[in-house]
């Protein structure tokens, strides 16, 4: 038998009963929306988050005033923390004992890069840095050199720029010595991040670095003064007892009494995967279990939509039949008719749960996570087609079945 | 006589209605050879359609022996049935029962699919069908573009498309006008010139005058089986 008249078939059925079909198909696509939004949006997070960490890195501890991922995290309570001002973060970075490696930085999103009359996207991430920043955070410079303990003690105006800016501004000439203008201020260019690429077309190569004087001068307001420390340990065995100095020491300087929970976020790499990949973890569960619900329901809808189609065809099913029809042709054609209309319901939901992930990665973009980057969920597709060709089967096979074992002989009086 | 095609011998076939056990056919006997034209005749109630459908292996007796070609219709499984209806037997009902989404050709083409012909074969021997038909001109129309009469010749082309050994036609002019009937009954005369083994059911006497052999059957046994001479 052939397939391609069995789709076509299946359309007929389709538009002839619309409503009934229509439900049907929705349900199937619900699921599959449900699953693939939740999945891709997910993922998506998941991506964002992974990015960040990178930057920290397996032996380190990021300090800040509030998490910098977070979900269902009371927001009040996050505002009314005080700032973790450039002075405490001196002194904190005085009294740890246990290592060296320390670097305060702040980032402010949204700068405009000029040179003459070149200037770059609106895009750009200005991040105040000290001396050991490149150091901690593993940034590696490809020409020129790193700032200074004296540059940041003394609030010297010079930049390094990433590889994004050296292309808008400086595309044929060498970038090292040259002037650059960041809201009114000049900087002269030290330095050039080593490309680092994009995570999937998030560029991490459209940042400029400043000295954290130079930045807490002109580029913070008081919202956005708070900075970050970054601590690396001096090995993987030795990061819990830097964390528990750190956050003693911490605790002591922002007068936290004993009873009191930590008001700072003080995070591993591993805590913030665990964290992280928890809440995710639950959400799927839900998104998935809704999903296949509804994907259980839409398979009862095929299998009546089915027998309803069986009924009406009884007479055709006696004519083919009669012509040498044998069973499993029957069961074949009712099958791949039961799959055909699955997968066009899966099809339908696909295309909407892409679209609304899209829509919200972007969203979530423009707003507060510039790292997020949409990831197109190939696994879930596959497995979206799978489960719809099994629920085709699962749910078609009964209604097949009784096509297949009608008696010709009756089928063909039946009007 | 020429080689049997059809060899029946004390063919029973009862139903159980509730309690009640209702012969449709009582010890029917009957032999039908090669390239013979009969007609299969009796009122409602006389066991015909029973007797068709068991001849056109649709159905099963319930006692008896039915050597088709030699081989025992009562010991065969589905599959083989379909086999044989699909190979050995053309039918043409009253009601056309053509495909409604299907043209002309798709429809003649329809056993041939499950034949397992190639698409090729298939469209060439399907338009040699429809042309012996005199319907080369309207293989890509689909049945409500047809009259009635073309609609029956459609199915005589879906029947004689895989060259079976009978062509079983059961009240083939039911739904035609009477020119029309004529018309179909001088196609099947034709069938039955060139060779083919036509067996009709009717129950109209005119109909039956057209068949050079004349089964008459009554409360499921076979009443008279004589040579028709007006023909």
């Amino acid at each position: 038998m052939n397939v391609f008249e069995s789709i076509l078939l299946a359309l007929d059925a389709v538009r002839s009963q619309k409503l009934r079909s229509g439900l049907t198909l929705l349900s199937i696509g619900i699921g599959v929306f449900g699953i693939i939004s939740a999945t891709s949006i997910m993922g998506a997070f998941q991506l964002a988050v992974n990015g960040q960490l990178a930057d920290l890195g397996e032996n380190s501890l990021l300090i800040q005033r509030t998490p910098s991922i977070n979900f269902g995290t009371n927001w009040a309570k996050m505002r009314r923390r005080k700032n973790i001002t450039y002075q405490q973060a001196k002194e904190f970075r005085d009294r740890v004992s246990t290592t060296s490696l320390i670097a305060i930085s702040n980032t402010a999103p949204g700068y405009i890069i000029k040179a003459g009359q070149e200037s770059s996207n609106p895009d750009v991430s200005l991040i105040g840095i000290d001396d050991l920043y490149t150091v901690v955070n593993a940034v590696s410079i490809s020409s020129g050199r790193s700032i200074t303990e004296a540059e940041v003690n003394t609030s010297r105006p010079v930049a390094i720029i990433g590889q994004d800016i050296v292309t808008a501004l400086f595309p044929n000439i060498d970038p090292i010595g040259q002037l650059i203008t960041i809201k009114s201020q000049k900087f002269v260019v030290i330095g050039v991040l080593q490309p680092k690429g994009g995570v999937l077309g998030q560029s991490q190569d459209n940042r400029v670095l400043i000295p954290i004087t130079v930045f807490n001068k002109y580029y913070t307001w008081e919202w956005d003064a708070s900075v970050d420390i970054a601590v690396k340990a001096l090995n993987k065995q030795m990061l819990p007892v830097t964390l528990d100095e750190s956050t003693g020491i911490m605790r002591s300087l922002r007068s936290v009494k004993p009873w009191q929970e930590n008001n700072f976020e003080i995070d591993t790499n591993d805590a913030l995967t665990g964290q992280f990949s928890g809440f995710t973890t639950a959400l799927l569960v839900v998104a998935w279990i809704s999903g296949l619900g509804a994907l259980v329901a839409a398979g009862i809808g095929i299998m009546n939509m089915m027998l309803v189609s069986v009924k009406e065809r009884t007479r055709e099913i006696g004519v083919r039949k009669a012509l040498g029809a044998r069973k499993r042709w029957i069961v074949r054609q009712f099958l791949i008719e039961s799959i055909a209309l699955c997968q066009l319901g899966g099809l339908t939901g696909m295309i909407g749960g892409i679209a609304i992930s899209w829509g919200i990665t972007m969203l979530l973009r423009s707003f507060n996570m510039p790292t997020i980057t949409y990831v197109f969920p190939t696994g879930t597709v596959v497995f979206s087609v799978v489960i719809c060709t099994l629920i085709g089967i699962g749910f078609g096979l009964y209604p097949a079945w009784r096509a297949a074992n009608l008696d010709p002989i009756e089928a063909l009086r039946y009007e | 006589m020429s080689k049997a095609i059809i060899d029946i011998e004390h063919l029973v076939k009862r139903y159980e209605m509730g309690d009640e056990e209702v012969y449709a056919l009582r010890d029917v006997s009957l032999t039908i050879g090669d390239n013979e034209y009969v007609a299969i005749m009796g009122p409602s109630g006389s066991g015909k359609s029973t007797l068709m459908n068991i001849l056109g292996c649709l159905d099963t007796p319930t006692s008896g022996k039915y050597l088709f070609n030699g081989a025992n219709v009562a010991e065969m499984d589905d599959d083989d049935l379909a086999s044989i209806r699909n190979r050995e037997i053309g039918f043409v009902f009253q009601t056309f029962n053509l495909l409604p989404r299907a043209t002309s050709l798709k429809n003649v083409e329809l056993p041939l699919v499950y034949a397992g012909v190639s698409a090729e074969e298939r469209t060439r021997r399907a338009s040699e069908a429809l042309a012996r038909v005199q319907l080369a001109d309207r293989m890509s129309h689909k049945p409500n573009e047809l009259s009635g009469g073309q609609r029956q010749r459609v199915a005589i082309a879906r029947a004689i498309v895989t060259a079976p050994c009978i062509i079983l036609a059961d009240e083939p002019t039911g739904n035609l006008d009477t020119k029309t009937g004529q018309d179909i009954m001088s196609l099947f005369s034709d069938l039955w010139k060139a060779g083919n083994t036509v067996i009709l059911v009717t129950h109209e006497e005119d109909v039956a005058q057209h068949a050079r052999r004349i089964i008459r059957l009554r409360d499921g046994k076979i009443e008279s089986d004589t040579q028709n001479h007006h023909a």
